[in-house]
């Protein structure tokens, strides 16, 4: 009854958001024009170019191939800079915030451990891409100033979930320790750090792969990486082109994941010992027969290299602006984000509740609106597509044999759930703001557009998690079901779908508050939300507003993600028990 | 020595250990047992300082617990080994650096990440040494979740012994094997306490363990001590409210 209700519930509101943001039915058909471009573009998925498509850029000195490696490089360089800040930051801020860093409990350290998560909540809710903005205009274009965009939201985010993952893991180990007379921190590193390692590298490098689609995305910024070219190269209209960086981004994300799980099982899972060539083996021939991972070795080194060299690399992190430049335009930057009616009055604060009322009447509450309802219903068409896809797609129902029973079925359903997972994986490697420029040329200027780039995006990641659940749900009434005959979707939707549905709520909830934040950049393409206002703003030079329209985004991904824990915590509660 | 005085542990409304009194010798080999839910953990947790009594005093060498802070509180606590019921290993490590972490109160921080990280062959062929008493001495660098649950059990005592304790608290340590296994643990960390002179308290679930192999078998129902004495002496009924 409940779920029903909760999925009456998620209808009703995906309506509610169609509504409010204005998407009506007859603009999901595009135009002549946009069918045309749609039909170019799609047409070009399968010549990919190898070279430039201007005739005139073939004949000039610049080598396509090379180009693209630059691109590719720089791309990689921003990502893992970023990352490896973003690592200090979520460490440092991840344990600040563990429960099981603070020992005991007293009122003052429980401020220090809740004001730390909030905090990095914080950090977390401005988008990179208006931490970009913010840092592009206090002080100026640089790849210092991009690298510092990313690694301050993903510090914040790694810091939560690290000081989560922290905390899942305390366990009676540290407790033994400290009660052998054990320090502190020798009872959280070897007890709870330990423990957690697998989950935090796994974390870890699913957020480069992340940081990799962020630092394209912020090509679209003005950063020279993979956005930056295939904003052009559309200008342009080279649709060859783009499919080239798209399918490069897809290689770098199928190689993440393929990387990530394989560190991922060879941490969780170990690798056995070897049995001592000897008889009677002495401590020397038993560590020779310990097991060990050359590739996790070789992982570490890769790792560290690449860390290191992403900083060395570059020699122009500060784009050759001097210092005294630089502090000219922070000292600018500052003195013009104080609302102008303060400025213009000599610093009276009291004109700033009329300003901020008249901002909002202005369009602030409906952009904030708009941007809420996009997220929300985005969120909602990429539940119900995956809740559907999941069907065909979960390999223990797209095989011969389903859940391990023969049920006589051609192959045509190993091919769909093929073909639905090959679907999902381009999905998530997209990013959504890449996604939305794209159909926004399509589809033309609607919300349709973000909607679908925000539904495509993450149906494709809730499609992955949601077959995990499946496959991963021991349900002998789904082989019940199967076995007196029954098809794959009834004992999907009659034993499987039950079985798992609150931790699919949870995904649902917990990509929610991701889909919010993206909510808020993408009006930076044009249609009006909080994004939009923004990137009005940023035009008219106008940093007061812009940086009331960040904060006001901020806030609502804040307040989004304080509900997404919320809920998330009470559903695991319930699922728990 | 350890000693209780009136110990009593309250959580809330309910009352776990009930104004216990209580001397444990040195190089006894002391049973709890009771039925579940008698205060067995509670009481093992106040006799290490893992748990702080509501009233009463627990005592360690002439020393109150509750009196002891910082480097004086963690030096009595070396004395002192604890097996709990999970046996607190870290799964993905290996056996040798678990049984390393026994020795976290001596070495400090810096050794033991040296030993977790890069054990020095000394050290390697006193924790092999070990692992020979216990019997799983081939594993020694194999990862602790790729052993079965009896030689985890044999990891966690050799981790107990590593750390030279003058007394060693196992929480039902054998909860969740087989009779003969639950018997031949039972044996090896009876046998090894009593080579190294330690005493031992164990909390236990079997009562022909308990009156097979320990000097005092000390019986809880209900947060007090219904039975203290020889095995062969004591009253097991009183342990069961049969009215």
């Amino acid at each position: 009854m409940r779920r029903r209700l909760f999925f009456l519930l998620g209808v009703f509101l995906f309506f509610v958001g169609l509504w409010v943001t204005g998407a009506k039915p007859s603009e999901l058909l595009p135009n002549e024009g946009g069918r045309e471009t749609a039909s170019k573009f799609l047409m070009a998925a399968f010549s990919p170019a190898l070279d430039f498509e201007d005739p005139e850029m073939r004949e000039s000195e610049v080598d396509f191939i090379h180009k693209l490696g630059r691109v590719l490089g720089l791309t990689l360089r921003y990502a893992v800079a970023a990352m490896s800040l973003a690592l200090l930051i979520g460490i440092i801020w991840g344990i600040l915030g563990s429960r099981a860093w603070w020992s005991r409990s007293s009122l003052f350290l429980q401020t220090i451990r809740i004001g730390s998560r909030l905090m990095a909540t914080a950090v977390r809710s401005v988008h990179e891409l208006m931490w970009a903005l913010l840092f592009l205009s206090a002080v100026g274009t640089s790849p210092l100033a991009a690298v510092l965009a990313m690694a301050l939201p993903y510090g914040g985010t790694l810091a939560k979930v690290f000081s989560e993952l922290l905390d899942e893991s305390e366990s009676s180990a540290a407790g033994v320790i400290r009660m052998s007379g054990g320090g502190g921190l020798a009872a959280f590193s070897a007890g709870v750090v330990t423990r957690a390692l697998p989950d935090l590298v796994t974390y870890a490098l699913y957020r480069l792969e992340c940081a990799i689609r962020s630092s394209a995305v912020l090509g679209f910024v003005g950063v020279p990486t993979l956005g930056y070219e295939i904003k052009t190269a559309y200008e342009d209209g080279h649709y060859r082109e783009i499919w080239t960086y798209l399918y490069i981004l897809l290689a770098i994300v199928i190689f993440f994941e393929w990387w990530g799980t394989k560190i991922r099982n060879l941490l969780t899972k170990g690798v056995a010992s070897k049995k001592p060539d000897v008889r009677q083996p002495d401590v020397a021939e038993l560590w020779k027969a310990r097991g060990t991972s050359l590739f996790l070795r070789g992982s570490l080194l890769v790792i560290l290299i690449g860390g290191t060299m992403s900083w060395l690399l570059e020699d122009r992190w500060g784009a050759g602006v001097s210092w005294e430049q630089r502090i000219q335009n922070l000292d600018r930057f500052t003195d013009e984000i104080v609302p102008y009616p303060v400025r213009e009055s000599n610093d009276d604060w009291g004109k700033v509740g009329p300003w901020f009322g008249e901002k909002m009447s202005e369009g602030g509450s409906e952009a904030v609106s708009q941007t809420f309802h996009l997220g929300t219903a985005s969120i909602l068409l990429a539940g119900i597509l995956a809740l559907i896809a999941v069907g065909f797609s979960a390999r223990t129902l797209a095989s011969f044999r389903p859940r391990g029973i023969w049920d006589g079925y051609p192959a045509w359903r190993a091919v769909i759930g093929s073909i639905l997972r090959g679907g999902a994986m381009l999905g998530r490697a997209m990013p959504e703001f890449i996604l939305a420029f794209l159909l926004l040329r399509i589809f033309g200027p609607t919300v349709w557009a973000l909607i679908l780039a925000l539904a495509i995006h993450n149906c494709g990641i809730l499609m992955r998690l949601g077959a995990e659940v499946i496959d991963n749900t021991p349900s002998q009434a789904s082989s019940v079901i199967l076995a007196q005959g029954g098809s794959r979707t009834s004992a999907y939707i009659g034993a499987l779908v039950p079985t798992g549905f609150t931790r699919m709520v949870l995904f649902l909830f917990y990509r929610w508050e991701s889909c919010i934040r993206e909510a808020t950049v993408l009006g930076m393409l044009g249609v009006a939300s909080l994004g939009f206002l923004i990137s009005d703003a940023k035009v008219s030079l106008f940093y007061d507003e812009m940086v009331l329209w960040v904060a006001l985004g901020a806030a609502l991904v804040f307040l989004g993600d304080l509900t997404s824990d919320f809920v998330r915590y009470k559903l695991r509660g319930k699922h728990n028990r | 020595m350890l000693e209780l005085q009136s110990a009593t542990l309250a959580y809330d409304s309910v009352v776990a250990v009930d104004s216990v009194d209580l001397e444990i010798r040195p190089g006894e080999q002391v049973c709890l047992i009771g039925p579940s839910g008698c205060g067995k953990t509670s009481l093992l947790g106040l006799m290490n300082g893992r748990l702080e009594s509501s009233s009463g005093r627990v005592i360690l060498n002439g020393k109150e617990f509750k009196s002891l802070s910082g480097k004086a509180l963690k030096k009595t606590r070396s004395k002192i080994a604890w097996i709990p019921q999970d046996l607190g290993l870290v799964p993905n490590l290996r056996v040798n650096q678990n049984i390393a972490c026994g020795r976290a109160s001596k070495k400090g921080f810096c050794g033991l990440m040296r030993s977790l990280l890069l054990m020095g062959s000394r050290e390697k062929e006193e924790v092999l040494d070990l692992l020979k008493r216990v019997g799983i001495e081939e594993k020694i660098f194999h990862r602790v979740d790729h052993l079965s649950g009896g030689q985890q059990q044999r990891v966690a005592i050799a981790r107990a012994l590593y750390q030279r304790p003058q007394m060693i608290l196992a929480d039902e340590p054998v909860s969740a094997v087989d009779p003969e296994r639950a018997k031949s643990l039972v044996e090896l960390l009876i046998g090894l306490s009593r080579e190294e002179g330690q005493t031992l308290v164990m909390s236990l679930h079997d009562i022909d363990l308990a009156k097979r192999y320990f000097d005092r078998v000390i019986g809880l129902r209900k947060g007090q001590v219904v039975i203290d004495g020889a095995p062969d002496e004591v009253d097991l009924t009183k342990l069961y409210d049969l009215s």
